[in-house]
């Protein structure tokens, strides 16, 4: 998921100075797990820029599991709210950058609509965990290293990012000099082999990382999804799992 | 010989070798490192200068160990992983070497949040290891990291740190055997102050052979106030100071704690020493290299063994 946290309120309305008429969209995604643009919160949103004088002329609110940066899904909401979206002054994206952009680029090339876009979030990047607590366990370098250190990244758990162990200043008991209250990659990565019985892989030299994989912006195309099917077959899934 | 380094001249003669540390000025002051040179030299080997220590602004390692070559010693230039990527440190291996540099000690570098700029960009695009290997085969291979070869390979004899304390105590020994498989030729150590602990790693490197493929040189320094070993004992990560060091140091009155401090460090050298498998020590004595010739002669290591070149 992508993790994210809401801008202060007062930089929202500074992007929507002078604009009268917002339309809102929030995310079905990973906005609705940190509460930064579920339904609830597009509708909070709304009440306040409303006492704040402004005038919400459409607004959408994605059910969970619906993805605003999954335009295959996202968009058929964005050609049902045609008309808002045209009448508004700005549109307020309660999303990651991912989705405010995606939708960005759907208005302008697939709906010939261009409109000021502002967002209300502040996105941290990849994360795992939850209902309540994240962490970053991995930063999309496009090329896995897992396989060769016990399913642990010390690319992102370690402060320097060292593939061949830990550093002089792991401490005593076995923590990160960088952040003390962390344990070290190294020493997590140790006693993960230590339990498997596989120590013997610490041995191996590991080559420098290929960082090209890891150049920006990157793009890949894929076969598309039978939407539908796919999500009939979540909807049996799931009640198979009873809940 | 691999290369022109005195280092190496001694440890391939089986002498016991000794090498010093010289931290740069935080200005472009070149006397300051003269001065510096001139206490350590003919006391030592050969003498690291470090690599933006703590990572604080100094003035670059290699330009240090150039105005202190002038002075006729024996450099070990410091290279952190943490300022540069695989570009610009192999850059510098060439010029390092085409400077007369003979030796290399490749670290990964400490973190930049501890030093005078935390708001810096890390790099960390290589590890220590993997620089190791990347100098080996410059010289060995006159390889690139990238795979293409070079006309005049750089003759560097190369170094790398150990510390046989920091957790976890039973990684420290494979990960010194890795910097060992990727070509170090000598190693010099974190400090020593738990004499008993450097004992029970150097067994462990006995037991694999490793002390038969690189030269350990055991790092050692002298404490000057209670404060300071207080300080190293709780305050630096990675860092085995024993109560029994502090309580020595507390056992006499304050004027005298500098001079036990000394003779603790020259008690210690007597110590390492004895462990089979050591093949010198690295005295670290920043901003108090006045100690370091005192040092030596207490511990009979005086005068340093000379060759022609």
């Amino acid at each position: 998921m992508n993790a994210q946290v809401r801008k202060p309120f007062e930089e929202v309305l500074g992007y929507l100075e002078g604009r009268k008429k917002i339309f809102l969209m929030g995310c079905g995604g990973c906005a609705t797990i940190f509460h930064t643009g579920g339904i609830r919160d597009v509708d909070e949103m709304a009440e306040r820029l409303t006492k704040e004088g402004k005038e919400i002329v459409g607004k959408i609110g994605l059910p969970f599991g619906i993805f605003t940066c999954y335009l295959p899904m996202s968009s058929m909401f964005l050609k049902e709210h045609r008309q808002e979206i045209e009448k508004c002054d700005a549109i307020l994206m309660q999303s990651c950058g991912d989705g405010l952009q995606a939708v960005r680029g759907y208005l302008e090339e697939e709906m010939g609509i261009v409109k000021p876009m502002y967002p209300s979030n502040n996105a941290l990047g990849f994360s795992s965990g939850g209902p309540s607590k994240f962490k970053e366990e991995c930063q999309a370098c496009g090329e896995c290293e897992l396989g060769r250190t016990a399913g642990i990244c010390p690319l992102v758990q370690c402060p320097k990012g060292l593939l061949n162990g830990p550093c002089g200043g792991t401490t005593m008991d076995g923590k990160c000099e960088v952040d003390p209250t962390r344990d070290c990659a190294w020493v997590m990565i140790y006693r993960r082999l230590e339990e498997l019985g596989t120590l013997d892989e610490l041995l191996e030299r590991q080559e420098p990382h290929d960082w090209s994989k890891a150049v920006r912006p990157r793009a890949l195309e894929v076969e598309p999804l039978e939407l539908l099917e796919e999500l009939k077959g979540t909807k049996k899934a799931i009640e198979a799992l009873g809940v | 010989m691999k290369t022109k380094s005195n280092l190496e001249r001694v440890l391939e003669a089986g002498q016991f070798a000794v090498t010093g540390e010289l931290g740069p000025p935080q200005s472009a002051d070149s006397e300051i490192i003269r001065r510096k040179a001139k206490i350590l030299k003919g006391h030592v080997d050969a003498f690291n200068v470090t690599d933006g220590q703590t990572a604080v602004v100094r003035m670059a390692s290699w330009a240090a160990c150039l105005i202190a070559k002038e002075e006729g010693l024996d450099p070990i230039v410091q290279m952190t992983c943490r300022d540069r990527n695989r570009i610009a440190l192999q850059m510098d291996v060439l010029g390092i070497a085409a400077l007369g540099i003979n030796n290399m000690l490749c670290l990964t570098g400490d973190h930049q949040k501890f030093g005078n700029h935390p708001t810096a960009k890390g790099v960390y695009d290589l590890d220590s290891i993997q620089f190791i290997k990347v100098v080996k085969d410059m010289r060995d291979e006159r390889k690139f990291q990238c795979g293409d070869e070079m006309e005049v390979a750089p003759r560097l004899f190369v170094g790398a740190a150990a510390n046989p304390f920091a957790a976890p105590f039973e990684f420290r020994v494979v990960r010194l055997s890795k910097k060992v498989a990727a070509g170090a030729d000598f190693i010099q150590t974190q400090l020593v102050y738990n004499v008993d602990k450097f004992a029970e790693w150097m067994k462990m490197v006995r037991d694999r052979g490793l002390h038969e493929k690189v030269k350990i040189l055991a790092g050692v320094g002298p404490i000057k106030s209670v404060g300071a070993a207080k300080y190293m004992k709780t305050r630096v990560p990675g860092m085995d100071v024993p109560d029994s060091v502090v309580q020595r140091l507390q056992g006499v009155p304050k004027e005298q704690v500098s001079k036990e401090g000394i003779k603790l460090c020259v008690d210690i050298i007597n110590q390492v020493r004895q462990i089979d498998g050591v093949a010198g020590i690295h005295i670290m004595a920043i901003e108090w290299e006045e100690a370091v010739p005192e040092i030596l002669e207490a511990a009979g290591l005086l005068p340093r063994p000379k060759f022609s070149l």
